[in-house]
């Protein structure tokens, strides 16, 4: 029976029953295949409307003046303005000095806290929890939250400060004391996703190392100097890259702290508030996509020289 | 096998066709829309935009907690009042409702528009002058309307050097002086007048911050906001001192005068009303108490009626509360001119329907509901003879302050000239420059961004 199956597979009819097996498959595959690009076509729709027709209507937009009913082609006058203004480099600077100080303090002591954890053998996921909290909050809501926390005189931490022989500022009423404000705020908020993906490194550090460094004598400190960190520098570039991207795209908090132009004296207007304010409170979109493609630039340019800096390959 | 797959994959068609269905379907033009009935209008469907906490159904008030009857009620009476017209609302609220409403003008989404910025949307040719409809209509009177409403809504056209009548006041707004009695009587301090003077208000206040004589509690003589509304308050103590912001009204005939002698003496006036304010002004802190029964300021600048009257009802507080007129010059004119009218799109396709909703908008009925149930502010003369006006005494300075603001509004209010004159009360405010620097440099960059634009 064995035999004659096979005579019948190795005969010419049964090459083009073959054939037809194979080309039925193929066929079945391009059809299940079809089925699934049918399904992604949705999301394919989404990207070309919300997003890559937008960055080229916003890109043709930076050329003309527009309140988005009359336009008139000027050219590269936009790009002009925005870079000969004192307020969008104003803006740039708040950026900067917001997202630098948020990096460099979160992270450090978002691995501080995240070590503590991992140290720790009872209660681990009741402070990743706890650390966790203020990351799942909304921003605009922990920033509603933080304009009475900061209080110059009803404020928690003024209270604190006043209570610990301080002096209290005013916080968001003075333009030197907002942006800590704000970056206090930040910290607070970013803090939570910085302990985490921390903690998912240090966990995953072979526990040999650790072993093999004990029985040479390495005290605790020296296995943290010499075993963790070294081993943490693929989680910190990760860190600062997705830290500084956000940071140079931060908007919310600052225009629910400040409004659009970041009161006090545009002290905490950061370059999407910016944007903000000449596009949508004032109607000049040819000047805010003007200064969307500037900003583009100079996060594409950073977030190059991070990935250099970090030696973090993509 | 094969069959197996195959009626998987039908399945999973199907399952797909069926959800790009239930989307068109969600997408698409509410069916009844151009249906209608028998009737004058039949077949005629108007988009009506509102701004605002306006709901189609009915809700509680969160301020009075008391049952708001829907803008289905509008619906209701004028579809009742034009057979066979259809309305369909759309409602926003006022976050941002000037970048919606412009992309809801370019997309032609509404025939009429709730339409604050009235002034910036007429020069862009996307609203129909309404001088032709008003001529035509016997049955219109621009009398109705509350003094200086109607002018102080005009607005330049696309090809016009002339002030036109592009929207019909539908809501009222002013801008006032508000105190607390109670603090007044415990320091022994007489109460504002009607029309007080800076000097008055300045000397007022400065009698009532410090311990309060009675409770010994901490209190403030006055506040102001010193981010966001800011330059309005800082131009009506130039307009209370015959000042002005500049002149003009379309863009190339603006001249700003920011930084006038009345000008700069109007900010060095805040400054100095700043030792008698809370900490946190410019943050706009400091004022949580207002309108509560623990209360620890006397004088409140640049306040509104949906701020003042709706919750002072709501807390009890309306004997408390006295309303005084802003700063005006020898002309009794001053203070900023706020409200919405409502207009029509330039391509709305049934025009003569959407007239006669703007008509129907500033009728008693409408303006009622406005009032009664929203609690915000009519624009008709009429109201001040109804029952429910006449029981919010609070109300009477109110309509007063209507009618004397200054007009047209200020054209570069939304503009970004404001937001210069704003950063720069911000930079006094907060010591970083003297008030003549501050207003040099707001002179300087907004004449700079007038010529540049």
């Amino acid at each position: 029976m064995a035999k004659d199956s096979l005579d019948i597979n190795v005969g010419p009819g049964a090459k083009s029953h073959a054939n037809r097996d194979v080309q039925s498959i193929k066929q079945k595959k391009r059809k299940s295949q079809l089925t699934w690009y049918i399904f992604l076509i949705p999301s394919f729709l989404g990207i070309l409307l919300f997003m890559a027709y937008p960055i080229f209507e916003s890109l043709r937009l930076s050329f003309y003046q527009s309140n988005g009913t009359i336009e008139n082609f000027t050219g590269l006058d936009n790009f002009k303005t925005v870079l000969t203004s004192g307020p969008f480099w104003n803006s740039v600077w708040n950026t900067f000095f917001i997202g630098i100080f948020q990096i460099i303090i979160t992270i450090p002591l978002g691995f501080i806290f995240a070590s503590l954890i991992n140290s720790t053998p009872k209660g681990q996921n009741f402070f990743k929890v706890i650390y966790f909290l203020p990351n799942v909050t909304s921003i605009v809501a922990a920033a509603m939250i933080f304009a009475f926390v900061l209080h110059p005189e009803m404020g928690i931490v003024n209270y604190l400060l006043d209570a610990a022989g301080l002096p209290t500022p005013s916080w968001l009423s003075e333009p030197s004391t907002a942006k800590w404000g704000v970056i206090l705020l930040a910290v607070w908020h970013w803090i939570g996703f910085v302990i985490i993906i921390c903690l998912a490194n240090l966990q995953a550090i072979s526990p040999e190392m650790y072993e093999a460094a004990k029985i040479d004598g390495a005290s605790g400190l020296q296995q943290w100097l010499f075993i963790t960190i070294p081993n943490m520098a693929g989680t910190f570039a990760f860190l600062l890259i997705t830290g500084w991207i956000g940071a140079m795209q931060r908007f919310n908090e600052v225009y629910v702290l400040g409004g659009p132009n970041g009161s006090p004296a545009r002290s905490i207007q950061t370059m999407g508030a910016f944007i903000y304010e000449r596009g949508f409170t004032g109607f000049e979109f040819g000047i805010a996509s003007a200064a969307t493609y500037i900003m583009f630039v100079i996060i594409l340019i950073f977030t190059f020289l991070n990935l250099k800096i970090s030696n973090m390959k993509l | 096998m094969g069959r197996v797959r195959s009626s998987k994959s039908f399945f999973l068609m199907l399952a797909f066709l069926m959800v790009v269905v239930a989307g068109l379907a969600g997408c698409s033009e509410n069916s009844s829309g151009e249906s209608g009935g028998d009737g004058k209008w039949a077949g005629q469907t108007i988009k009506v935009q509102m701004i605002g906490d306006f709901a189609m159904e009915d809700s509680t008030d969160p301020i009075t907690g008391e049952k708001t009857k829907g803008v289905h009620v509008l619906k209701e009476e004028f579809e009742k009042q034009h057979p066979g017209a259809k309305v369909e609302f759309i409602l926003m609220p006022w976050e941002g409702y000037t970048e919606k409403t412009q992309a809801m003008l370019t997309s032609g989404e509404a025939d009429v528009y709730q339409m604050p910025g009235v002034a910036d949307f007429a020069p862009q040719g996307v609203l129909e002058p309404l001088a032709p409809y008003i001529e035509k209509d016997e049955d219109f009177n621009l009398d109705i309307f509350i003094e200086n409403q109607v002018e102080g809504w005009k607005a330049l056209g696309p090809d016009s050097d002339e002030l036109k009548i592009y929207g019909l006041p539908f809501l009222g707004d002013a801008r006032f002086i508000a105190y607390d009695k109670k603090l007044f009587d415990q320091w022994g301090v007489d109460y504002l007048s009607d029309h007080p003077t800076m000097d008055e208000v300045a000397e007022k206040a400065k009698k009532m911050t410090g311990k309060n004589p009675e409770t010994g509690e901490q209190n403030y003589g006055i506040w102001f906001r010193g981010d966001w509304s800011s330059a309005f308050t800082l131009i009506d103590t130039a307009e209370g001192q015959n000042g002005r912001w500049g002149t003009g009204f379309a863009w190339d005939e603006i001249k700003f005068e920011f930084n006038s002698k009345e000008m700069v003496n109007g900010l060095n006036w805040l400054l100095d009303m700043q030792d008698y304010a809370p900490k946190g002004l410019v943050s706009n802190q400091g004022s949580e108490n207002w309108m509560t029964k623990d209360n620890n300021i006397a004088i409140m600048l640049n306040q509104g009626p949906g701020d003042t009257v709706k919750p002072a009802y709501a807390q009890g507080l309306e004997d408390r509360i006295g309303i005084a007129q802003e700063f005006k010059n020898d002309e009794g004119r001053g203070g900023l001119f706020a409200g919405s009218p409502v207009a029509i799109a330039k391509d709305s396709k049934h025009k003569d329907l959407a007239w006669e909703w703007l008509k129907f908008a500033t009728s008693d009925f409408a303006q009622k509901y406005v009032f009664e149930e929203m609690g915000l502010v009519p624009s008709v003369n009429s109201a001040l003879e109804w029952d429910s006006v006449k029981e919010q005494d609070l109300m009477l300075p109110v309509f007063d302050a209507m009618k004397t603001p200054w007009t047209p509004r200020y054209p570069w209010g939304s503009a970004q000239p404001r937001f210069i004159l704003t950063s720069e009360i911000e930079s006094a405010l907060t010591g970083k420059r003297d008030a003549q620097a501050a207003l040099d440099k707001a002179q300087k960059e907004s004449t700079e961004w007038l010529e540049n634009r």
